[in-house]
């Protein structure tokens, strides 16, 4: 059994597509995470922006998902994810709004 | 443990090991008695019965309340007596009610210090028998204790030396009465001195009396001890006549003993010597006089502790008889000093009679050998013994005619009254006939004859039956000092004379003697000779002869070469008187050659067929028959003359005596030391060693030094016989004597010496009698003479004597037991180095026994030889040697069983012992339990089962098997015996290495100490349970074995050993979920607190469990505790706790607040919800108060031994307790727990019961789970509330959660990658600023190297990005990840 986690693909009033994910991310579901990622990110237009605000765990599973896609997408997170974006790095590849 | 129910002594009959005393037991109606049926006596008793049963050592044991009586079959045998089988059972102060004052005390003794007790030799007054009896017992009484240890009865051991100690007293009196038998005292000298010995024996002989009787029958009292003189007891005199004498005489003057009852008036207020009443029976023994009415009679009033048995009755009649051989010796000596003077009267006649008559034997022998010659003729033909007879009438007829003949020659001579007729003679003719007369005597003496007389040229005057004489004098004196070589005779004429030589190649003269050649009546002494016979007054005949013929005589003589007699005679005839010449061949006097002839022929051996009658044989043989009334003795008889041997042994034997005959003194002397005959018969002159100097050699000789002898002497005259006498001969006869009077004198002699070799008789039988061995050495080591008892002890009798030093077989073997040999060897250089002294060594009797002997000795100066000799005495002490040794084993074995701890270390000890005792190369035991391997404990800690050799393991299996106690000695050098063992039958080998014995004495102490170790064991086992059983008990008083998270506990019991006291703490699970936390105290400590404690602990639990209120708890403990005595006053904090908000309610019953510290190191002091110790006011109600522990923060519950010191106010303590949580806020809290007991530990430790509990919020977390990808997300939700719990900010806690997170990860995908099914273990810890997060797995990393995972690679950056410290620390079984963070305020 995997970890909790919602993964829903929106489109934003301002044309923009957004994944919003609700739940944990870990080893054991990174990889579902990483499935809904692939099919969201476009390879052209606006970044697909992954809001992270609801996410209450990710760790270096989840951040090596997001990884490959840094420049295609646009994290919102909340302050408790802020440090481990800033410490993995990711924060320097890719977006970070606060959610 | 082995079961009662098991146990192989209970099972087998007790009382089956001895099938004497054991029946009797089993008789007794045990299930009345005290000590019930033997099915349920402790091990312990049951253990000591079948000891004392199997021991062949007189024992007995008390047990139980009434000391009941058992024994042995051989205490039953030596002391017991009558009292058999009553005694059995019954107890031990009606058993031995009479002796209870003097052995009760010792047992008591023995009962209250548990230390043994030895006697030796103590008097005991028993009444085994019909009568109250004068025992004497060495014993040791060893204390018996129960299967608990406790002290309930005794084992004594007993050896009965009455025999010993009655048996030594007599002999001191046999021995002091024999003591100075050398001065001869007058007969009241005698009786006084036995006196004096008589009286210091007071004991066996409670009064004696002496009664003598005189000439006229009437019996006069002459010596009494220990009674007054004028007691009833005691008349003066007593008549024969008087029928109511106080004493028997009668009877006794016919050499009767009686044995007489004391009972009439007249023997009251007897003295009761050395005892408290006076004697019962007196035994009235005559003082018996060789072949006579007694001399008197010795009463003897009796010990009446004592049976008069054979030893008794022998004893009083060996004293009666010293005290009749004291009588003897002196009347005989009275007796000899007034013969000796009769007979030296009775010489002095004969000698008189002799000289003044000799010439008037003429006729009488004339008479004699006429008539003899006459009967020989007409007797030819009648048979031998006749003849023979005739033949030594005959001879000795003319033997004595001769002699007569030569001294009335010499009267003659002397007053110039011989009357020669000269005649003129072929000298040579007459002397080569004279000379062929001895032809035959010489040569069959063995010489060679040579005769070389020539033809002269002028014929020589001489009166022939004067040169008969002449030369037969000569030859025949040749003949008796020649023994080899030649005799010669040769006639010559040289310048003008006619010279005779007769040479001989005999022993020759020495010079001295020379000049007294040819005096008259001059012997020379000592002299070789064919017979020592001779009135030396041949040579001087001869040359009074020759001096007559006008001739000379001369000798030259080299001491063994040979003499040479020259005469000298002129021719012619101008030298003699006219009127005595006579024309040739006018008076041919009769040749009397024959005497000559005759004499010599019986110096020589006899013809073989004319062989004396054979010597008796030696005296085993039939004995010769003896007349009614006679002495029948075996004598020797000495003499040189053949026929007056034969005639002396024929007279001898008609008497009835043994006779053997032999030729001269040195063969005498030989045949006497050979055999000690009864009485030596002797001549007094005799070649090789006369008559006086044979009864010297005799006196000399120890052996032979009491023989009589009796000297034959043809020398009469007062000088002789008194020479004699003093020489040492007993008595005195001169030839010719009548042959009554022989035999008289032999038969008085012969009694005569038995009487008065009485004293070495005596000797001998006294020492023989001893029943101490008795020995005498030389003064180098060598054992010259022994008794019977040194016979009976070691085993080797006199026939080995002497034992030389070296060679003393009793010695022990050297290779074998070289110890012994050692201590052997030391104690000789002691006995040959000092003057006085003892000791106890080990000895080997014949038969291989080991004994041990404790010896005394003397060097005293042998009075006859002034050489220096060794006395010594030594008795068997192997019975009190081992008894020693079996107690040191005993009290050694008891003190390693009692200093033991457990079952190891005791049989440790045992074998230790064991090894010891025994010098043993090792000793080993093995348990055969339940285990398929026998259990092995060996002296050597190496030992096992497994390693020993195949022969030993069937040995000790063989053992196994055997019964229980019983010893196994083999010949494999060792010796074995099974005990029970708790665990099982224990078979218990030594090994003695080498050749060493063990002895039936190591077997008993073997048995012995193995019933010791068996119960020894069990003791110390049952001991070990008891105290396994009482810790378990503690440990399960005292609290909780698991605590829940965040709890540390100490305690500390203020009596040692102890492990709990009155003190406690306790935390109780509650259903909710929330945690029940107590700590008491109540009064006092000790076990007794302890059991009050335990018992408020389990109720206070079970209430709180019933109501988690602190307060409604602690009240219903006030109600508890009113009714169990010990636990009012008692204080209690009691709280619920809930572990995941820290909340505390909480209430106290008196006891010191509980202090909580915050992390930043606030303290908080619990004192609310106070109220009174508990039962006090039981049934008022209690205050509750409520607390909250932060997180972080420590809560420390605890009791007064903790803080409280003495002139000290409580608060001091308190305020330190606190100081010492806030420096340690930051360490973990169970180290903590020992940092707060050490640092309060007052100076000399703890003086009261601590108890303490300590909490730190929140407990850790600790999480176990399986290493599945899918398990993190509980974790992480599981350790995100203890997170939160920790009061951590939600940032922080991120972080946290992160890193434990990847530390998960990494393990699920290193650790368990390979490996599923692995499990991860989480621990999670706070202190008051720090975290500490360690995840552990159970699965093996790969290469850390190797090119992993980036995105795993990133984790490990995390984590160390989001911690303050990583460590990693790969492990054979897991890796553990150890995370630490600080906590900012």
């Amino acid at each position: 059994m995997s970890t909790a986690l919602t993964l829903t693909t929106s489109g934003d009033p301002d044309g923009s597509r957004v994944l919003t994910v609700v739940g944990e991310i870990d080893m054991s579901n990174a990889a579902t995470f990483g499935a809904a990622l692939d099919e969201a990110v476009r390879p052209d237009g606006e970044p697909l922006v992954v809001d992270l605000t609801k996410v209450e765990y990710l760790d270096s599973a989840g951040l090596a998902v997001l990884f490959p896609h840094a420049e295609r997408i646009a994290l919102v997170a909340s302050p408790l994810l802020e440090p481990l974006l800033t410490i993995s790095g990711l924060a320097e590849l890719t977006t970070v709004r606060s959610g | 443990m082995t079961g009662a129910g098991t146990d192989p002594w209970t099972r087998a009959d007790v009382f089956a090991v001895d099938g004497e005393i054991g029946p009797d037991l089993a008789r007794i109606d045990w299930s009345a008695h005290p000590l019930g049926p033997p099915d349920g006596w402790p091990q312990s008793l049951r253990t000591a019965v079948r000891i004392l049963l199997s021991s062949r050592f007189p024992m007995w044991l008390a047990w139980g309340p009434e000391l009941t009586f058992f024994c042995n079959a051989a205490y039953r045998r030596d002391t017991l007596g009558r009292k058999y089988p009553w005694a059995l059972g019954r107890p031990a102060h009606e058993v031995w009610t009479e002796i209870w004052d003097d052995i009760g005390p010792r047992i008591g003794t023995v009962l209250r210090t548990g230390e043994a007790t030895w006697d030796e030799g103590l008097l005991l007054f028993l009444e085994r028998s019909d009568y109250r009896e004068e025992t004497y017992h060495t014993f040791s009484y060893s204390p018996l204790r129960d299967d608990d240890g406790a002290l309930v009865g005794m084992l004594c051991v007993v050896s009965e030396e009455t025999d010993r100690v009655i048996g030594e007293r007599r002999m001191a009196t046999l021995r002091d009465l024999g003591s100075d038998p050398s001065v001869i005292r007058t007969e009241q000298e005698t009786l006084a001195f036995a006196g004096r010995q008589l009286g210091r024996n007071p004991w066996d002989l409670p009064f004696t009396l002496t009664y003598l009787f005189g000439d006229d029958g009437v019996a006069r009292l002459a010596e009494a001890t220990g009674v007054a003189a004028g007691h009833p007891a005691a008349p003066a005199t007593l008549s024969p006549d008087d029928a109511g004498a106080r004493w028997p005489v009668r009877a006794l003057a016919e050499g009767e003993s009686l044995l007489v009852p004391l009972d009439g008036d007249d023997v009251a207020g007897l003295p009761a010597g050395g005892w408290p009443d006076p004697p019962t029976q007196a035994l009235v023994v005559p003082l018996r006089q060789q072949g006579g009415v007694p001399y008197g009679f010795l009463v003897a009033g009796l010990n009446r502790y004592r049976e008069f048995d054979d030893g008794y009755r022998g004893f009083v009649e060996l004293t009666a008889g010293h005290v009749a051989t004291g009588i003897a010796s002196a009347r005989s000596y009275q007796a000899q000093q007034r013969r000796a003077e009769e007979l030296a009267e009775l010489d002095r006649a004969k000698t008189a009679f002799f000289s003044n008559i000799s010439h008037e034997f003429r006729t009488p022998l004339t008479l004699i050998v006429g008539p003899v010659d006459e009967l020989r003729g007409r007797l030819r033909d009648a048979d031998e013994q006749i003849r023979e007879e005739l033949e030594v009438i005959r001879r000795n007829g003319l033997r004595l005619g001769k002699l007569v003949n030569s001294l009335l020659d010499f009267s003659r001579i002397e007053a110039g009254r011989m009357q020669a007729r000269y005649q003129p003679v072929d000298l040579a003719a007459v002397t080569a006939d004279l000379a062929s007369v001895f032809r035959s005597a010489i040569e069959r003496a063995g010489l060679a004859f040579e005769v070389d007389c020539r033809p002269l040229p002028r014929p020589v005057h001489v009166d022939p039956a004067m040169w008969e004489k002449v030369v037969l004098n000569l030859l025949s004196n040749a003949l008796k000092f020649t023994f080899d070589g030649t005799v010669s005779v040769t006639l010559r004429a040289e310048g003008g004379q006619a010279v005779l030589r007769v040479v001989d190649t005999g022993i020759g003269v020495t010079e001295d003697e020379m000049p007294r050649l040819f005096e008259r009546f001059h012997r020379i002494e000592n002299a070789r000779a064919r017979s020592d016979e001779g009135s030396g007054i041949g040579l001087a005949l001869v040359k009074e002869l020759v001096g007559l013929h006008g001739g000379t005589i001369g000798a030259a003589s080299t001491p063994g070469r040979g003499t040479e007699f020259t005469v000298r005679l002129p021719f012619g005839a101008a030298h003699l008187p006219a009127d005595a010449l006579a024309p040739a061949g006018s008076d041919r006097a009769p040749v009397s050659a024959e005497p000559f002839v005759q004499e010599a022929l019986r110096w020589l051996p006899t013809d073989p067929d004319a062989e004396p009658v054979p010597d008796d044989p030696a005296p085993v043989d039939v004995p010769a028959p003896t007349r009614p009334g006679q002495v029948a003795a075996r004598v020797l008889v000495a003499d040189d003359n053949a026929d007056m041997r034969e005639y002396l042994a024929r007279l001898l034997r008609s008497a009835g005596h043994r006779v053997q005959t032999v030729a001269d003194g040195q063969a005498a002397l030989e045949a006497a030391r050979a055999l000690p005959p009864d009485l030596v018969v002797s001549d007094v002159m005799m070649p090789r060693l006369d008559g006086l100097q044979l009864v010297a050699a005799l006196r000399a000789d120890p052996r032979t030094a009491g023989t009589p002898v009796l000297l034959l002497s043809a020398r009469a005259g007062q000088d002789a016989s008194i020479e004699g006498l003093e020489a040492g001969a007993d008595d005195y006869l001169v030839k010719p004597f009548p042959a009554a009077e022989l035999l008289a004198r032999v038969r008085a002699n012969v009694e005569l010496a038995r009487l008065r070799n009485h004293h070495a008789r005596w000797r001998t039988a006294l020492i023989d009698s001893l029943q101490e061995a008795f020995f005498v050495c030389d003064s180098d080591g060598a054992v010259v003479e022994i008794n019977a008892a040194f016979t009976d002890i070691l085993g080797y009798g006199p026939e080995g004597l002497p034992y030389r030093s070296t060679q003393q077989p009793w010695w022990p073997d050297p290779e074998a037991e070289p110890d012994a040999r050692r201590q052997v060897s030391a104690a000789f250089s002691v006995l040959l180095g000092q003057a006085r002294g003892a000791f106890t060594v080990p000895v080997t009797h014949r038969n291989g026994h080991r004994l041990w002997i404790a010896a005394a000795f003397n060097q005293v100066d042998d009075p006859d030889t002034g050489r220096r000799m060794l006395v010594g005495t030594f008795r068997d002490v192997t019975a009190e040697h081992y008894a020693v040794q079996r107690e040191s084993a005993l009290a050694g074995l008891s003190v390693r069983l009692s200093r033991a701890d457990d079952l190891t270390d005791a049989l440790h000890g045992v074998l230790d012992e064991m090894r010891r005792l025994w010098r043993a190369t090792g000793v080993l035991t093995a348990v055969f339990g339940d285990s398929p391997t026998p259990d092995v404990t060996g002296t050597d800690p190496l030992l096992r089962w497994d390693s020993l050799p195949d022969e030993r393991r069937q040995a000790l299996v063989a053992l196994r098997d055997t019964p229980p106690l019983t010893p196994v000695a083999t010949r494999s050098h060792g010796a074995g015996i099974t005990v029970e063992h708790p665990h099982g039958t224990m078979a218990l080998w030594i090994d003695l290495g080498e050749k060493r014995p063990f002895t039936e004495q190591d077997q008993t102490l073997l048995a012995l100490l193995a019933g010791h170790v068996g119960q020894g064991l069990h003791r110390v086992h049952q001991i070990d349970q008891q105290r396994e059983t009482a810790l378990a008990l503690q440990r399960a008083i005292l609290g909780p074995a698991r605590l829940p998270a965040g709890f540390a506990v100490r305690y500390a019991p203020a009596t040692l050993p102890l492990k709990v006291g009155g003190d406690w703490y306790d935390t109780v699970g509650l259903p909710d979920g929330r945690i029940g936390i107590v700590v008491g105290d109540c009064v006092g400590h000790g076990l007794r607190a302890a059991t009050v404690m335990g018992q408020l602990r389990s109720a206070c639990r079970a209430l709180l469990l019933q109501d988690a209120s602190p307060a409604q708890t602690l009240m219903a403990l006030d109600r508890f505790a009113a009714l169990l005595p010990g636990a009012p006053c008692a204080t209690v904090f009691c709280g619920v706790l809930d572990p995941a908000t820290g909340r505390l309610r909480y209430a106290s019953a008196g006891h010191p607040p509980a202090i909580v510290v915050h992390p930043d190191g606030t303290p908080t002091l619990l004192d609310q919800g106070r109220s009174r110790p508990l039962a006090v006011h039981a049934g008022r109600p209690r205050p509750e108060a409520e607390a909250t522990v932060p997180a972080r923060a420590t809560l420390m519950l605890y009791t007064d031994g903790l803080v409280e010191r003495r002139r000290q106010p409580l608060t001091a303590g308190i305020g330190r307790a606190t100081a010492t949580l806030q420096e340690g806020r930051s360490v973990p809290v169970d180290a903590l727990a020992s940092d707060v007991m050490d640092r309060l530990t007052p100076d000399g430790g703890y003086d009261d019961d601590v108890a303490l509990l300590l909490y730190r919020h929140p407990g850790p977390l600790e999480l176990d789970f399986p290493a599945e990808s899918s398990r993190l997300a509980e974790v992480r939700t599981a350790l995100r509330g203890w997170l939160d719990r920790c009061g951590l900010a939600p940032a922080y806690s991120y972080n946290v959660l992160v890193a434990a997170g990847e530390a998960c990860a990494n393990a699920i995908e290193h650790g368990h990658r390979d490996t599923p099914g692995g499990r991860i273990r989480l621990r999670a810890a706070a202190t008051a600023d720090a975290l500490r997060v360690s995840v552990t797995d159970s699965g093996r990393w790969r290469d850390q190297n190797r090119p992993a995972d980036p995105s795993r690679g990133r984790g490990l950056a995390l984590m160390r990005a989001l911690m303050d410290s990583i460590t990693v620390t790969p492990g054979a079984t897991g890796t553990t990840v150890d995370m630490q963070a600080r906590i900012i305020r």
